[in-house]
């Protein structure tokens, strides 16, 4: 099922990405939002690479690092897709991703969303438009299921306010679309860690975002709950048209799951574009260090030979 | 489906938080107290029998009269009463009302600290305010002594400053509970070495005792002086508390998501830090500095009621006034006569209760 619909996406992204990468930078720097004035023209050239997230001329560093962990000159998460940072540990996907995220605050450059600074963003607000789910994150030692995805409705409560008739909904269809409503009543420290993940998507589900940020949600997880999360996020992104940028370790994984792909290597985008593109023995062997012979039918699979 | 669900979960029911094992911890505290408080009142130097103090107690010249209550709580002349009835109400209960009002001020000022230092070993006196405050008593007890009619006002104050002096350490673009820590422990030991060593310059022992019983806590000869000086400070301390718990529950999901979900993390923590400072600014102003309440309170509420906070925090209001209402009963009869600084045994009772914490619990220290 997956499969299906996937080829047809890629057949779409086709032929899209052709304009897209035909592209000149000039095209793409018009895509910036400080041209502001110009963004209807560009909307209507490109709007099937329509940006939602944009990143500037970033240098992102550590306060404990020296130098910049990442550079790069121009990132874009396109609206409505699923775009997956890849590259290996060390490359900045995840420092990357906290940048876009409103998390690390970029030493040069800009983020932005929709066309405005994050910097310009009030917390709340942002928080209401994008939601983040991070790679690490603790529960306290009791909470339900239920309890701990309605803290997802933080950002659209006042103060006082106690959850409302649209907080209720927005937490019943977060936990139908995680797929974890026999376990809403469960304390979360007795689940295992494949379902605690679905129960973590499922509170940044109910924040109700247009834009999803995810830290590498299938790390440590047994393939079935792997492909629960994707298949979870994915179906947030057809039937919502949400979003979605995640970090994922395994290139194969993201090649098969994304629409687009960014390469990191060494602070750096490497390369940009959907996986048939990106996805390249060359790349295989540039990035990941890895002898890989890769076929396309039409997904790039990836069958690793030897590290190098 | 999902609605049907919803109808029986606890969200759609505003008092649906309140479970059966915060009813009976609530109830059990108030059975405490309530013959913690009897045994208080019962001893004294006026002598009179059980029978008479207790009638005392329920006397409805007091009890069912408002104006005498006014006149209490607000300050006053009271009318014509019988002399037992004057002596347990204007002596002993006041002395069971500091006991409660500092016992819950303690236990949610030590709650709240748990989970901004997101550590469970954290107490009200974690980010440097016992430090601060036996200072302030030290200096106008030593120094400055024609100014100590307004010891308590100075000792809270003490606390609050050297609050702010942690928080303005700790600051390096935002704090985090570590660094908060760090400084508390920085300011607390430069504090506590100056505190002690004004101790050599107090020339005679009643200074000394008087020192002693402000920095260990004591409600020894409190009275409804006190109880009018606390209570306002509680009640907005115990409400903002409460209100602020779902901010404390967000916090417990850790730094990071509680910024991604839209918390401004800096502000709500410096202001609930705010919160706890006053709660126990309010109870140093009236007993000193009573140690362990506000670390093993909160802990043995969680044990009972979980960790959420809005129910943590109701748990402390009531835990809290039962505890330190037996410790004072304790302190008055271990070594009778001679009545003890109250904080002396909160010490006994809960060094050893958190040994057997450290003992039976493996994850001791994570909230």
């Amino acid at each position: 099922m997956m499969s299906g619909m996937e080829s047809e996406r890629d057949a779409a992204a086709d032929g899209q990405t052709d304009e897209a990468r035909t592209g000149t930078s000039e095209e793409v720097a018009m895509a910036a939002p400080d041209a502001a004035a110009s963004e209807s023209d560009v909307t209507r050239a490109s709007s099937e690479t329509e940006s939602a997230l944009v990143g500037d001329k970033l240098a992102l560093s550590y306060p404990t690092s020296d130098g910049p962990v990442v550079e790069c000159d121009r990132i874009d998460i396109p609206r409505g897709e699923v775009t997956a940072l890849v590259g290996p540990n060390g490359s900045g996907k995840s420092t990357l991703l906290k940048s876009l995220a409103k998390q690390l605050s970029p030493d040069e450059g800009h983020v932005y969303l929709d066309g405005q600074k994050l910097s310009e963003y009030d917390d709340g607000a942002f928080a209401r438009e994008l939601g983040l789910l991070s790679q690490e994150h603790d529960s306290p030692g009791s909470i339900t299921v239920e309890k701990l995805v309605s803290h997802g409705r933080y950002p659209h409560r006042g103060f006082f306010e106690q959850l409302g008739e649209d907080d209720r909904q927005a937490i019943d269809r977060a936990i139908d679309l995680a797929g974890v409503e026999h376990l809403r009543d469960r304390q979360v420290s007795s689940l295992s860690g494949g379902q605690r993940q679905l129960v973590w998507i499922a509170m940044v589900l109910a924040q109700d975002t247009d834009v999803l940020l995810l830290d590498e949600p299938t790390t440590y997880l047994d393939l079935h709950h792997q492909l629960r999360v994707l298949e979870t996020v994915r179906q947030l992104n057809e039937e919502r048209g949400v979003t979605v940028a995640v970090v994922l370790h395994d290139i194969a994984q993201a090649a098969r799951f994304a629409d687009y792909l960014i390469a990191m290597q060494d602070g750096s985008v490497y390369d940009w574009g959907p996986p048939t593109d990106v996805v390249t023995e060359e790349l295989l062997a540039d990035v990941f260090r890895v002898d890989a012979t890769v076929t396309y039918t039409p997904d790039p699979s990836i069958l690793p030979n030897r590290s190098l | 489906m999902s609605d049907a669900h919803r109808t029986e979960s606890q969200s759609a029911n505003p008092l649906g938080w309140i479970d059966g094992s915060l009813v009976s911890l609530c109830l059990a505290s108030i059975l405490v107290v309530f013959i913690g408080g009897l045994v208080q009142v019962s001893l004294g130097a006026f002598s009179m029998s059980l029978a008479e103090a207790w009638q005392a107690v329920f006397d409805p010249a007091v009890v069912s009269n408002p104006s005498v209550w006014v006149s209490l709580l607000l300050g006053g002349a009271l009318p014509d009463l019988a002399k037992q009835t004057l002596v347990v109400w204007t002596i002993r209960v006041p002395r069971v009302f500091v006991a409660i009002l500092v016992g819950a001020n303690l236990a949610v000022s030590g709650a709240i600290f748990q989970a901004i230092t997101r550590n469970e070993l954290a107490s009200p006196f974690i980010l440097g305010v016992s430090s601060g405050a036996g200072l302030a008593i030290l200096l106008t007890l030593v120094v400055f002594s024609g100014l100590s009619a307004f010891l308590p006002i100075l000792a809270a104050l003490g606390g609050a400053t050297a609050f702010a002096i942690v928080y303005a350490i700790a600051w390096k673009n935002g704090t985090s509970p570590v660094r908060l820590v760090l400084a508390g422990v920085v300011v607390g030991t430069v504090f506590q070495s100056l505190q002690t060593g004004l101790f050599f310059f107090a020339d005679d022992l009643g200074v000394v005792q008087s020192a002693l019983a402000w920095t260990t806590g004591s409600l020894t000869g409190t009275d409804w002086e006190q109880v009018r000086t606390a209570l306002p400070w509680s009640i907005l301390a115990i409400f903002l508390a409460l209100a602020g718990s779902r901010q404390l529950n967000v916090l417990l999901l850790g730094e990071q998501t509680a910024r991604s979900l839209g918390m401004s993390i800096e502000k709500v923590r410096f202001a609930l830090a705010g919160v706890a400072v006053l709660a126990a600014a309010a109870s140093i102003a009236v007993a000193g500095i009573v140690g362990f309440v506000g670390l093993v309170v909160p802990h043995l509420v969680r044990n009972i009621v979980g960790s959420d906070y809005k129910r943590l925090i109701l748990g402390c209001v009531f835990a809290g006034p039962a505890l330190m209402v037996v410790a004072d009963v304790g302190a008055r009869l271990l070594l009778s006569p001679s009545q003890l600084p109250v904080g002396v045994v909160t010490g006994l009772v809960g060094g050893p209760y958190f040994l057997y914490l450290m003992r039976k619990q493996q994850q001791l220290g994570e909230v």
